[in-house]
């Protein structure tokens, strides 16, 4: 039986057919949909890198089967810039040295970009850290993350403070 | 540090572009998800690859279920043993030092857990998978050899790649008995897993008898040789692709099976094939750090200064075939003492073999090294440092040669006050943190060859006044695109953004080995070369050329910057490339260059890196729970090409050190041979909260005698030192000393 | 490969369960949604759409965490300090990105010795509310789960819910674990402990230890002695004897049982210092 699903991927309606119930969010994105900028670590929930937004909040699409996400909003990698302009997150990685081989670092960023609407760990170097220990980083270039993480939160802090 | 080089030619200046702190070339790709690593290439037609790993450790497969993967309606086909075509290289022979004896379904032996004994091909991923599940693998099972305990003992005939398995310098014997203070440390070290977050994979496509492949490799045309040498295809037909590797560590410098498979697979089914390994598949034929068990013997007299050395290694390899951690070596170019002996024995187990992993050698044994200095001060009653520094080696200990240039004094300095070191009490469980923790500080030192590999560049200066350099280079995440491109740009006297750089394919020129710590050198060095042997071309045209101002300034010479070229004796005579060309009647001229090193200084020097690095820890007093608070390393490493970036590479490598000390183990059931902890949730690397203070210092060195840009690595440095520096730390804050890494929670129990 | 049904409702999901053999889904944390699952190969029921399944709220005789609610949930969900131990405890079940897909429910029919949401649960005296297409049933939860991995769960029944009673909201709480990484482990050790006091007297008390013994366990013989007796220096009343012959810890890769067993009594005597200090007259 073909089952087929509609959801949301980066502002796209799209109508998927699914062949195989077993075919998690991640397959669906790199394979079915071409959206191969969202990563396969682990298949396992265990190393973050397939991070993705779903409906806003940050999950392992490795977990999600594609057939329960019908009729929701996926944000992924690929959603992020405004044209050339690059998502502020983004931007403070490139400019802390937020990564090295690239490969955990777009599920790094969905994952700052969920941390930071959680609004949970503010400026909190500690909570920042704690907050993106989902997301390993072989490489390690944690110090660089954590320093990114925290500038892209004062740069929305004051452009929230400022917009008030 | 002098900025034109006398070698490979005076007219260019090193440092315009190279020195400066650019953020990443790749950022942006990287950033946006546009770079394509291996698995993300979906070419027309294709089908994926899944290979059933082996559920036994020794023994062989005596059934597999074929039909029932093949009923599956979305299986194409089925490789076992059986089925599977010929190699025109035996895959249990080794044709070159980088080669493996590797796993390519030659027969039904099962060697080790996680080995692949078929291959199911399938329209789709999930089809495969099924597939692989449907084999249901019978096996006749032999028992499991795992451990020192178990395996079997022999001498080996190297350790490493080559490496001496012994040494001996003066009368180890004698200096020992008559030393003042005799210590004695055991140090054992588990297998580890290089876990690169890109799991290993490929995409392989045949047309005809061409070949191409995207696969992440650390040693592009050494592997296409290799890969056209299996197929029996000369290696012009296999086109290699690897421009993005997602962490690589060595595990992605030497070929192995999967790859065969896979590209054997594409042949069968006339298709593409992709095959990505899963995690669990990476504890297996994709090589590891072998296990060690190290014993040192330190000799000092009642100044502290040490008499005699030992430093003695066993390490585990396959049973079938040879990589050995050469730890004992790690002794051998550290600190002075009259007598050092290394000493190297190994041991077949059931598992994959081990391979080169981030600091080979390097880390295992610097992380056992350290540790008997340190008991050594101890004994002495002596500051650690002051220990280090009283038998600071100022000539390389085994060969007796002079350094090409050595500033560790310095690094100890810088990161020692950097760390506050002078508040340490001498004694151990003297400190508390606010919150009752107790508090340990620690230090060792780092040290690092600076190999150098054969690479070729080509440099291409066009009349729009850009530049095309190319060379093979892999970025695993070092930063080659960007710290090459910047000594490219000097090459050729351009801004770096007036840099094309084409690097990642078998269609550049061969840029040797990544890995080693040795790429920016060998690599930047064939294109700052190439640069500026085609500089040396326009300059040939301007100066013969009566209608440039450059006329007849070849003997007084010619300097070459931001695109033009300009009389040495005359800064107001110059003329730009794109004019220099435009009069020629050229679109472009192009040279060829090559790294390398002047055999003369490799026969008289001893070239390393060094470094320091001090470590903070905070224990629970109750719980034993270990948090590395800092860590800070100073390091020297000859000439920096990308401050920003090397320190990245360090503080990366220094929190391996961290992995290394507390996390990482490859643990097999002794009994199965299985892996036990084949994920990323038992197999513990560091995450981000591991790391709190992580911080890279680095001291200017200038090292006239490593290559001629001066440039050395810092790769696998940064692990180094680290380790030890945190086991040294725990004994300062516990009293208790370490006998095996990782350091377990309920080791410090008893 | 099956089916897959997202019901609207429970009577639809109970009609399901009744008629086939299925694996049921909810957050798919544990369930290893990766294709090679071979339990993924029948029909799959998603539950996560049944109309009030995620709902965590109060009624006349406890409070209702919904099955389908996920730890970010309780995290948001506003509760009493009785449950602080279960929030501490959904912040520490993986990543965030576990926590905003896992749901309870989930972790406890998993049945993991180390089921990080076991221990707070239990001290908080919840029951297990089963659904089946004959009726419902409650189960208290230190019934429910009868070995690692196994639980009283019959084919055609699912968990739709986890109850506290009205009378063990009462208090403060504190969880707390050990693991060999700083974040994102698996439990070493594992305790969780509700503290009623009333009048400077321990008027009701619950401890409970995970990942020393086939599955979590309450500390019943501790508390009775605890009950009653003054605040006042209440952690050094710990008796270790009374907590070491409750618990059955193993040695595994992870950490000797001899550490286990020392681990349990330090975290209990801090999570019980913790919750003294705070109802301490400043």
């Amino acid at each position: 039986m073909t089952l087929s699903i509609s959801l949301s991927v980066n502002g796209e309606s799209l109508n998927v057919p699914l062949e195989d119930t077993r075919t998690t969010l991640l397959d669906l994105l790199r394979e079915h949909i071409g959206l191969t900028g969202t990563k396969k670590g682990c298949d396992r929930g265990q190393c973050g890198a397939c991070t993705v937004l779903l409906d806003g909040k940050r999950i392992n699409a490795c977990l999600t089967l594609a057939a329960s996400v019908d009729g929701t909003d996926v944000t992924t990698i690929e959603g992020l810039a405004q044209g050339d302009t690059l998502h502020p997150v983004q931007a403070a990685f490139i400019e802390h040295d937020g990564f090295q081989c690239g490969y955990c670092t777009t599920g790094q960023i969905m994952s700052a970009v969920g941390l930071l609407s959680e609004g949970d760990a503010g400026a909190d170097p500690e909570r920042i850290r704690e907050g993106m220990s989902g997301n390993i980083c072989r490489c390690a270039a944690y110090p660089g993350i954590t320093a990114a993480v925290l500038d892209a939160e004062r740069r929305q802090s004051e452009s929230e403070g400022t917009s008030v | 540090m002098p900025d034109t080089l006398q070698t490979p030619a005076g007219h260019v200046r090193l440092g315009s572009n190279s020195g400066q702190p650019m953020t990443r070339r790749d950022g942006i790709a990287k950033v946006t998800g546009t770079a394509t690593y291996a698995a993300d290439n979906r070419p027309d037609r294709l089908a994926h690859a899944v290979f059933a790993s082996a559920g036994i450790a020794r023994g062989r497969v005596v059934s597999l279920n074929v039909e029932a993967a093949k009923s599956h309606p979305e299986v194409i086909e089925v490789i076992t043993p059986d089925n599977r075509p010929a190699l025109h290289l035996d895959p249990d022979g080794k044709s070159h030092p980088f080669s493996w004896r590797i796993e390519a379904l030659q027969d039904n032996t099962v060697r080790y857990a996680g080995q692949p004994i078929a291959l199911v091909v399938a329209e789709t991923l999930e089809a495969a998978t099924e597939g692989a599940r449907l084999l249901a693998p019978e096996y006749d099972t032999d028992p499991a050899r795992i451990g020192f305990e178990n395996g079997e003992a022999y001498d080996p005939p190297a350790v490493g790649i080559g490496g001496n398995p012994s040494f001996s310098k003066g009368d180890f014997d004698t200096g020992f008995s008559n030393s003042e203070h005799r210590i004695g440390a055991s140090v054992d070290t588990p297998a580890q897993y290089h876990n690169a977050m890109e799991p290993h994979a490929i995409v392989a496509e045949w047309s005809g008898d061409h070949l191409t492949i995207d696969t992440p490799n650390q040693a592009i045309h050494l592997a296409r040789g290799a890969f056209a040498g299996y197929f029996g295809i000369p290696p012009e037909n296999v086109t290699l692709r690897s421009p993005f590797i997602g962490g690589g560590f060595g595990s992605k410098a030497i070929l192995v099976g999967p790859q065969i498979l896979a590209i054997m697979a594409a042949r069968m089914v006339d298709r593409p094939v992709k095959l990505v390994l899963r995690r669990d598949q990476m504890f297996g034929p994709v090589q590891h750090r072998g296990a060690t068990r190290q014993k040192l013997r330190i000799g000092t007299d009642g100044n502290g200064l040490i008499k005699a050395l030992e430093h003695e290694a066993t390490a585990s390899t396959s049973s079938f075939d040879d990589f050995i951690e050469g730890a004992g070596n790690a002794s051998l170019n550290m600190y002075a003492s009259p007598a050092i002996v290394a000493r190297h024995s190994a041991v077949r187990v059931d598992t994959g073999t081990p391979g080169p992993m981030r600091a080979p050698g390097e880390a295992s044994g610097s992380a056992a090294l350290e540790i008997a200095i340190d008991k050594a001060a101890e004994a002495v009653g002596m500051d650690p440092l002051e220990f280090r520094l009283r038998n600071y080696a100022e000539t390389d200990p085994a060969s007796g040669k002079p350094f090409s240039a050595k500033s560790l004094r310095e690094c100890y300095e810088l990161a020692a006050q950097k760390f506050g070191w002078s508040d340490r009490p001498l004694a151990p469980g003297q400190m508390r943190d606010e919150n009752g923790m107790l508090v340990g500080w620690g230090m060792g030192s780092a040290l690092f060859p600076a190999p150098m590999f054969a690479a070729q560049a080509r440099a291409t200066l066009r009349r729009d006044g850009t530049a095309l350099v190319e060379t093979s280079g892999a970025d695993m995440g070092q930063g080659a695109w960007t710290a090459l491109a910047q000594i490219a740009a000097d090459g050729v006297g351009l801004p770096v953004d007036r840099i094309e750089f084409m690097s990642g394919t078998t269609d550049q020129p061969d840029a040797g080995v990544a890995g080693g710590s040795g790429h920016t050198a060998s690599a930047g060095g064939a294109l700052f070369e190439a640069g500026s042997n085609a500089v040396q071309k326009l300059a040939d045209l301007a100066t013969a050329d009566p209608e440039s101002p450059l006329f007849g300034a070849g003997n007084t010479g010619v300097e070459a910057r931001e695109g033009r070229l300009f009389r040495a004796d005359d800064e107001s005579r110059s003329e730009s490339y794109a004019d220099i060309l435009e009069r020629a009647g050229l679109e472009r001229i192009d040279a060829m260059g090559s790294g390398g090193r002047d055999p003369a200084n490799t026969e008289a020097r001893a070239m390393f890196s060094h470094g320091a690095v001090f470590a903070e820890v905070k224990i629970d007093p109750d719980l034993f729970q270990i948090r590395v608070s800092r860590l800070i390393g100073a390091f020297a490493a000859g000439r920096i090409i990308n401050p920003h970036l090397a320190k990245s590479q360090l503080t990366g490598g220094m929190i391996w050190g961290i992995g290394f000390a507390l996390h990482e183990e490859g643990i097999h059931d002794l009994r199965s041979g299985r892996p036990l902890n084949a994920d990323l949730a038992g197999y513990h690397v560091p995450v981000n909260a591991d790391a709190p203070h992580v911080e890279a210092l680095l001291v200017d060195e200038d090292d006239p005698y490593v290559n001629a840009l001066g440039i050395k690595g810092v790769g696998e440095i940064g692990i180094t030192g680290s380790v030890g520096a945190i086991a040294n730390a725990v004994w300062h804050a516990t009293g208790k000393r370490i006998s095996s890494y990782p350091i377990h929670i309920d080791a410090l129990l008893s | 490969m099956g089916a897959y049904l997202q019901p609207d409702t429970l009577d639809e999901a109970l009609g399901i369960l009744a008629r086939e053999p299925v694996t049921i889904a909810a957050g798919c944390t544990d369930l290893f949604a990766a294709t090679e699952s071979q339990s993924l190969n029948g029909t799959v029921l998603d539950v996560t759409r049944i109309e009030g399944l995620r709902r965590i709220a109060k009624d006349a005789t406890g409070w209702r965490i919904g099955a389908a609610s996920t730890w970010s949930d309780v995290i948001a969900a506003d509760l009493p300090p009785a449950f602080d131990m279960l929030k501490q405890a959904a912040r520490e079940v993986g990543s965030v990105q576990i926590q905003n897909a896992g749901t309870v429910a989930g972790n406890i029919c998993n049945a993991s010795p180390a089921a990080d949401g076991v221990p707070p649960l239990l001290s908080l005296d919840a029951h297990v509310e089963i659904g089946a297409k004959g009726g419902p049933r409650e189960v208290p939860l230190a019934e429910f789960l009868t070995a690692p991995r196994a639980t009283v769960l019959m084919p055609g029944e699912m968990v739709t819910a986890i109850r506290i009673p009205d009378v063990s909201d009462k208090g403060e709480s504190r969880f707390s674990k050990l693991g060999a990484r700083k974040y994102l482990v698996i439990s070493i050790v594992m305790v969780a402990a509700r503290l009623h006091v009333q009048d400077g007297f321990v008027r009701d008390i619950a401890l409970s230890v995970g990942a020393c013994g086939p599955v979590a366990t309450r500390l019943a013989a501790l508390e009775e002695a605890l009950r009653g007796t003054p605040l006042a220096g209440l952690p050094d009343r710990l008796q270790p004897d009374l907590i070491a012959s409750a618990l059955t810890p193993i040695t595994d890769m992870r950490a000797s049982d001899e550490y286990r067993r020392e681990a349990a009594v330090h975290l209990l005597r801090r999570v019980l210092d913790d919750l003294t200090l705070m109802r301490s007259p400043v």
